[in-house]
């Protein structure tokens, strides 16, 4: 039984499109038949975050349109053969998706996908809605400040009312989960962040992990790699840890400070992180 | 006269009227001095603040104390800005002659000085025997409104309307999500958002809530804000409420 997971936040640049990469290479790398699709139609990042960019020939919108086929829209990663990355289009706009497109489209993946993650763009207009309409669960992407939390908060009220899921009306409900993104303990323990329990208390959902600010996140975009391949820096670990609760391990989610912040002094002392 | 025998048909088999009491209730706006800009921007706040306060409400308007409504034109002037708000103005109260016969030239109805208690009775009937016995027998009694139950978290762009009865919210009230009841408001969770009670002009509502971080409290109209809560303000287990017309904000330990 495939799973349609939307990534999603309602503020834009708090990290859904890096965390859509990583979630769907942990789980590839686990074995498991994935394929991202990138909803932020007009505005296409995945592709480049994922190294693939210069083999896109068809997208999405043409897939919706019937100018081209799925297998044709398909990227096979060249790292992780289980990942498949279904680019947009950069040239349309949001109109060009519509919910009968969207749901054939997701309707054959799930013939051949274990997981299918949908990269929402930000806001809460029709590429946003559109990305989660159709979804089973919700990794909700938050950053630890107000105006991050309260978009969030938005986005769930969304996601309990205006999902297929929501709208079947006996009870069903898109199973939304936290993963608070950009998080720094020290700043956060300084009282110039939110803390954790702050989040959770306003949103009131699960934790599925906590990504710590981290300068290999920006590295790994920029040179089009999922950040949780990068098994060396502290944000690639978390998010192989959120991967594994999403699969239902329950390990204790922790904060962590990202490596790279760690002070001269104390790399020298052996302490921190 | 060719279709006398029909109608004289149609007479004895189905009537083609019939005629019922009814019973509404209305919303009466009072204005006070003159309807200048003043009065529209006091309004247009209000309507912002609950925009579904007015939505399909009957809106009488009670010129009392209204200035400046002298002649059909100037009636004609005030019932068309507040129509462009949308408001189903279907009536003056409390006017002149003048004013009365203004309003029946533009199709108004002109009641006498009205009361403005019953609305308050619809919501809670049975709630003060001793009133009931006062009021004249013209209100009707309804059954008890039923209280509306919210058992999910209210989100932020979120709202709650309890047309008619209580609102009881078992969770959170996210900053940004509007919970409004006819009555009373219960939430058993921390309130960040705004909270309006007694919407139908129920002084007698009030709000509780586990913890306030409310952005706005509101009892039938009179309101205050964050900004209007200071330091001393309590914040665990509270209750709010009209005395006279300010509103309290009580700790309930």
């Amino acid at each position: 039984m495939s799973k349609v997971i939307v990534v999603t936040s309602g503020k834009g640049g708090v990290g859904k499109t890096t965390s859509s990469a990583a979630i769907s290479a942990g789980l590839a790398m686990r074995g498991h038949k994935t394929v991202v699709i990138d909803f932020d139609v007009g505005l296409r990042n995945l592709d480049m975050i994922m190294g693939c960019e210069r083999r896109v020939v068809f997208d999405f919108i043409n897939v919706i349109q019937g100018d081209a086929k799925l297998k044709q829209a398909l990227i096979k990663d060249r790292r992780l053969e289980n990942l498949s990355i279904l680019p947009t289009s950069q040239t349309r706009d949001k109109d060009a998706l519509t919910k009968e497109g969207v749901k054939a489209v997701l309707d054959e993946l799930r013939e051949d996908f274990d997981y299918i993650i949908c990269d929402s763009p930000a806001g809460i207009e029709r590429g946003a809605h559109l990305a989660m309409y159709y979804a089973d669960e919700a990794i909700v992407v938050t950053n630890p400040e107000v105006s991050s939390v309260r978009d969030s908060d938005r986005v769930l009220g969304l996601l309990n009312s205006k999902s297929a899921l929501a709208e079947k009306g006996d009870g069903s409900a898109v199973k939304a989960q936290l993963l608070l993104t950009r998080f720094d303990p020290a700043r956060s323990a300084r009282g110039e962040m939110m803390s954790v329990e702050d989040v959770l208390e306003i949103l009131a959902i699960p934790l599925l992990g906590i990504i710590p600010e981290s300068s290999s996140v920006l590295k790994a975009s920029n040179e089009g790699m999922p950040v949780a391949l990068d098994e060396k820096s502290a944000a690639g670990r978390a998010y192989q840890d959120a991967v594994g609760r999403l699969l239902g391990e329950t390990t204790e989610v922790r904060a962590v400070q990202g490596e790279e912040r760690r002070g001269f002094f104390q790399r020298l002392l052996g302490r921190g992180g | 006269m060719h279709n006398g025998s029909r109608t004289a048909q149609s007479v004895a088999s189905v009537r083609p009227l019939q005629i019922r009491g009814r019973f509404l209730t209305a919303v009466a706006l009072h204005l006070e001095g003159h309807p200048d800009h003043a009065f529209m921007d006091a309004l247009d706040m209000r309507l912002r603040q609950t925009p579904r306060f007015f939505q399909d409400a009957p809106v009488v308007i009670d010129l009392e104390k209204a200035q400046g409504i002298d002649s059909t034109a100037d009636l004609m002037a005030l019932i068309e800005s507040l129509r462009a708000r949308r408001l189903a103005v279907i009536g003056i109260q409390s006017g002149d002659d003048v004013q009365a016969q203004a309003a029946g030239e533009i199709g108004l109805v002109a009641l006498a000085a009205g009361r403005d208690a019953p609305l308050e009775r619809v919501s809670r009937p049975g709630k003060r025997p001793a009133a009931a016995a006062a009021t004249p027998p013209a209100v009707v009694e309804q059954p008890p409104a039923p209280a509306r139950l919210i058992t999910q978290p209210v989100r932020s762009g979120q709202t709650v309307f309890a047309d008619r009865g209580d609102l009881i919210v078992v969770g959170p009230v996210s900053s940004g999500a509007e919970v409004i009841a006819a009555g009373n408001i219960h939430i058993y969770g921390r309130l960040r958002g705004r909270a309006l009670a007694g919407v139908n002009g129920d002084t007698s509502a009030r709000i509780f809530c586990n913890a306030l971080d409310a952005e706005l409290l509101a009892i039938a109209g009179l309101y205050r804000t964050s900004e209007q809560m200071g330091t001393d303000t309590p914040r665990q287990h509270v209750q709010a409420w009209l005395d006279g017309d300010r509103l309290q904000i009580e700790s309930l330990k």
